[in-house]
């Protein structure tokens, strides 16, 4: 019996010991990771780290290592109150460890020194990350650094509803080959107009619906800008565009919609629910809007067979001088300065591991997104999507991304601004240019390329 | 007993002297700081580093910078030397690691990251980690491009020891280029005022303070007072609390019922249709019913705070005074013209001063209703000083900008208080009685 109490308390004691030994050489971390503009339905922006932390823990536990990873999410709907927590949270050393934005960000955060550059604690030449694209490697990189690892890819197509085309005259072989007619010029913004006000003529949608932009502010309006000619960087210097003459055809090209009748001069401002309703169910004409909302439209709001009722194209060319065109605004992976440089280096592993493409496609094929990589096309949930497929294929090789610059968001303002005032009425086109063009000046001086200046 | 009493009456203070020091002192103090400021979101807050970059070199070379400068500056490599051995050991990379570098390498420079991260990756003890690798890189590089120096002299140091024999000029103009954080600076107000948005704005405002301080804030809040007088007690009571509801509703929620009401489908726009008026979105749909709601969902709020003020004050009117005129056959009207509005002049000074300050800082109801829109319509100096700084769609946070927004609004909130005590003679409402009770 004694003997018995003896062993069991020598058992005990090593059980105990062996315990505090692990114990000690298990590594526990907690990441941090924050998604801005993200809903229910981009989710895995998130999940896809709590995913990549519980493959590390176990490729870990292969190894002999005992790692606990704690993952905390948060999700923002919003860009606004995203952008401002993220300032702000990074000023006072509590922002998270993983920052999921828009690439422009990488500019002005990189510069406030907010953010570690990806490449310091990646490997771009290794799996996975040597499979993703290169120009969304370059739309992850600012001023000779990699700071981010690309998170998702997009277009901002053009959108028109079938059998409003049909109502006023198109064929469907027609309606079909609109999409190369836009690609090649032949049919502009103004052409748009026009179709949308006999749609309205028609009775086949309402007054002033006959276009329906997007209604807030967005990187789809400077496809405009590209429409009439502008162009965001120049291509020598590096430096901003300001470019007078195509943003006064941008201005003028939404005052002129207003006086047709086909979109109201109140337009801005207005709630999303609402044109998704519009848009999905073919009460408007035309309308523009992103990829991503095909998962809107077919899964939320009953439009159950997209192909059969809307063609998509690219973003018209307003005039001679433009082009047609589409924006892609990837999300990034930014790492911030908050934390060790060991959290950080674990984030960059978890980044990278939920960059691998069957992860990755989690996220595209549930929020409608595009591949960020080459070998996403051969995952079979990818590949199966027709919408995926189609637009990776028709839309982004059309499309460019909005510069990364720490000084982009103050053009960015005063060009939404201008148009605020433009499409409202409350200043005439040539003044909302002139206000713009002033602001940036104040502001950037001859950081910015001021084109077609005295036209 | 007299300095005994002072004493305790600063020790009783005190509390709430701190607080409003931590509270309000603190926070228009540096408000007033900011705005002297260039501070944004790409300055950061905490203050800079100094960092050459590529776009900074182009820059520079466009302006005239020797190219021999911008070349040794640009040229970004790793040698493997005695001194950068050294370092590294100084780094703590791992001895068997640096000791098959020496063996390996030593003597070599490799012109790219990519290239000198492929060379270490053949090495058998190279960890596994790529943060370790790369961290065994830093001490080999002999680059400043892209480094982030903390100091003004560790840059200094560092592009002296890259740039042999650079000139003076050229080392400050690199210094104060390279420099990312904020500086002083007083052109906030000139940018302010250089461009007709900002007038637009001040308009703006001025329509929206004027409009909801008259039309509710006092002449509402004044009729609500009176009839209630009127109305018999308990009704009356009733009538007050209904007055309240905004008042006492969180303003999201009040915001979202405003929402409900003016929708595309909502209430007032279905009663619209009804009556063969224009059915929309009462709140977006037009400049004027934008401001029309904007002056309403505000003015409902303001108006019963003057109700509550200026019911208190009929209260302490001497009923008599009321009993004699209607003796003498005085009308309603005239017992409101000739007695009570004379006598409501030190709470209608209040309500008018204090409500001119409140509406002029107010801006949340606009943010969560019309959100200034449409377009920019009914955007107010506050939203917009609100905007600048901390919330707006692309990011770009213009702290040292907004807060000098802010601060002018401050001195306008002053001023305003300075001419409203003048206008309603302050001093002879506080003046001693003559006789001492």
């Amino acid at each position: 019996m004694t003997i018995m109490k003896k062993t069991t308390t020598l058992a005990i004691a090593s059980a105990l010991l062996s315990a505090t030994v692990f114990g000690a050489m298990a590594e526990d971390y907690t990441i941090s990771v924050w998604a801005g503009g993200s809903g229910e339905e981009s989710d895995y922006r998130v999940k896809a780290i709590e995913i990549a932390a519980d493959l590390y823990e176990q490729e870990a536990a292969i190894r002999g290592e005992e790692v606990n990873i704690t993952v905390d999410t948060q999700l923002f709907s919003g860009w606004d109150d995203f952008k401002q927590a993220v300032t702000l949270a990074a000023e006072s050393g509590t922002a998270p460890n993983i920052i999921v934005s828009g690439h422009e960000d990488i500019g002005p955060w990189a510069q406030a020194g907010i953010l570690r550059p990806m490449e310091d604690y990646v490997d771009f030449d290794a799996w996975p990350l040597n499979q993703v694209y290169d120009n969304l490697i370059q739309v992850s990189s600012f001023d000779g650094k990699i700071w981010g690892i690309p998170q998702d890819a997009e277009s901002r197509p053009f959108f028109f509803w079938r059998k409003n085309l049909e109502g006023i005259g198109y064929s469907a072989e027609e309606i079909d080959a609109l999409p190369q007619k836009i690609l090649d010029g032949e049919y502009t913004l103004y052409d748009m107009l026009g179709d949308a006000k006999k749609m309205q003529e028609a009775g086949l949608v309402d007054d002033m619906k006959g276009f329906m932009p997007r209604p807030s502010n967005g990187p789809d309006y400077w496809q405009f800008y590209q429409s009439f000619g502008g162009e965001m960087v120049d291509a020598e210097t590096g430096k901003l565009v300001f470019d007078k003459r195509a943003l006064t055809d941008m201005y003028q090209f939404f005052v002129d919609a207003v006086e047709m009748g086909v979109v109201p001069a109140t337009y801005l401002g207005g709630d999303w629910d609402t044109w998704h309703g519009s848009v999905s169910a073919g009460k408007a004409g035309a309308w523009h809007g992103g990829t991503w909302h095909y998962a809107q439209w077919t899964k939320k709001n009953g439009l159950d067979d997209f192909f059969g009722n809307i063609v998509y194209t690219l973003i018209p060319a307003g005039n001679e001088n433009g082009r047609a065109n589409s924006i892609t605004h990837p999300l990034v992976y930014l790492l911030s300065t908050t934390g060790s440089d060991d959290d950080a280096a674990l984030s960059a592993d978890l980044v990278s591991i939920a960059s691998e493409p069957r992860i990755n496609a989690l996220h595209a094929m549930k929020s409608s997104h595009l591949a960020i990589g080459k070998e996403e096309l051969n995952v079979p949930l990818y590949a199966e999507s027709r919408w995926a497929t189609e637009a990776t294929k028709n839309l982004l090789p059309h499309a460019n991304a909005l510069p990364n610059s720490a000084d982009f968001g103050v053009v960015w303002t005063a060009m939404f601004k201008g148009l605020e005032a433009s499409w409202t009425g409350v200043s005439s086109v040539e003044d909302a240019v002139n206000a713009a063009e002033q602001t940036v000046g104040n502001a950037l001086g001859d950081k910015v390329v001021y084109r077609n200046h005295g036209m | 007993m007299r300095s005994r009493t002072s004493g305790l009456g600063l020790l009783l203070i005190s509390p709430a002297m701190l607080l409003l020091a931590i509270f309000f002192f603190t926070p228009a103090l540096l408000t007033g700081v900011f705005s002297f400021t260039n501070m944004s979101s790409s300055t950061g807050i905490s203050g800079g580093a100094y960092v050459v970059t590529p776009n900074l070199l182009k820059a520079l070379s466009a302006r005239g910078m020797q190219p021999a400068t911008i070349e040794a500056l640009e040229e970004a490599s790793y040698s493997v030397d005695a001194d950068g051995l050294a370092a590294a050991r100084a780094a703590d990379v791992d001895p068997a690691f640096l000791d098959e570098i020496e063996a390996r390498y030593a003597g070599r420079a490799y012109a790219t990251d990519s290239d000198f991260l492929a060379a270490l990756k053949d090495l058998p003890s190279r960890p596994r980690r790529i943060r370790d690798l790369k961290l065994a890189m830093e001490p080999f590089t002999k680059s400043v491009l892209n480094v982030r120096f903390a100091t003004e002299e560790l840059a200094r140091t560092a592009i002296a020891e890259r740039v042999a024999g650079i000139s003076d000029d050229e080392m400050a103009t690199l210094l104060s280029e390279s420099y990312t954080g904020w500086v002083w600076t007083t052109e906030n107000f000139g940018k302010l005022f250089a461009g007709h948005e900002t007038w637009r704005i001040i308009a703006n405002t001025i329509f929206y303070v004027a409009t909801t301080l008259t039309l509710f804030n006092v002449t509402l809040g004044l009729f609500l007072a009176v009839t209630t007088f009127y109305l018999p007690k308990k009704l009356g009571a009733i009538f007050t609390v209904i007055w309240l509801l905004p008042r006492i509703t969180p303003v999201v929620l009040y915001a979202i019922m405003w929402k409900w009401f003016t929708w595309d489908d909502g209430f007032v726009a279905v009663l619209a249709g009804e009556l063969g008026l224009p059915s929309f979105n009462y709140m977006k749909g037009s400049v004027t019913s934008a401001w029309t709601i904007v002056i309403m969902v505000n003015g409902f709020i303001g108006a019963s705070f003057g109700m509550i003020l200026f019911s208190g004050a009929l209260r302490s009117i001497p009923i008599q005074q009321l009993w004699a005129s209607e003796v003498d056959g005085a009308t309603r009207w005239q017992q409101v013209r000739y007695i009570i509005l004379p006598q409501l002049r030190w709470p209608i000074l209040f309500v008018t001063s204090y409500q001119t300050l409140s509406l002029l800082t107010s801006y949340q109801e606009i943010w969560l209703t019309t959100n200034g829109g449409p377009g920019s319509t009914t955007t107010v100096w506050a939203l917009e000083s609100f905007r600048t700084a901390l919330f707006n769609y692309s990011g770009s946070l213009q702290y040292g900008l907004g807060a000098a927004m802010a601060l002018l609004l401050v001195a306008v909130g002053l001023m305003l208080s300075i001419i409203y005590l003048r206008l309603f003679r302050f001093g002879e409402l506080v003046t001693q009685p003559k006789i001492e009770f």
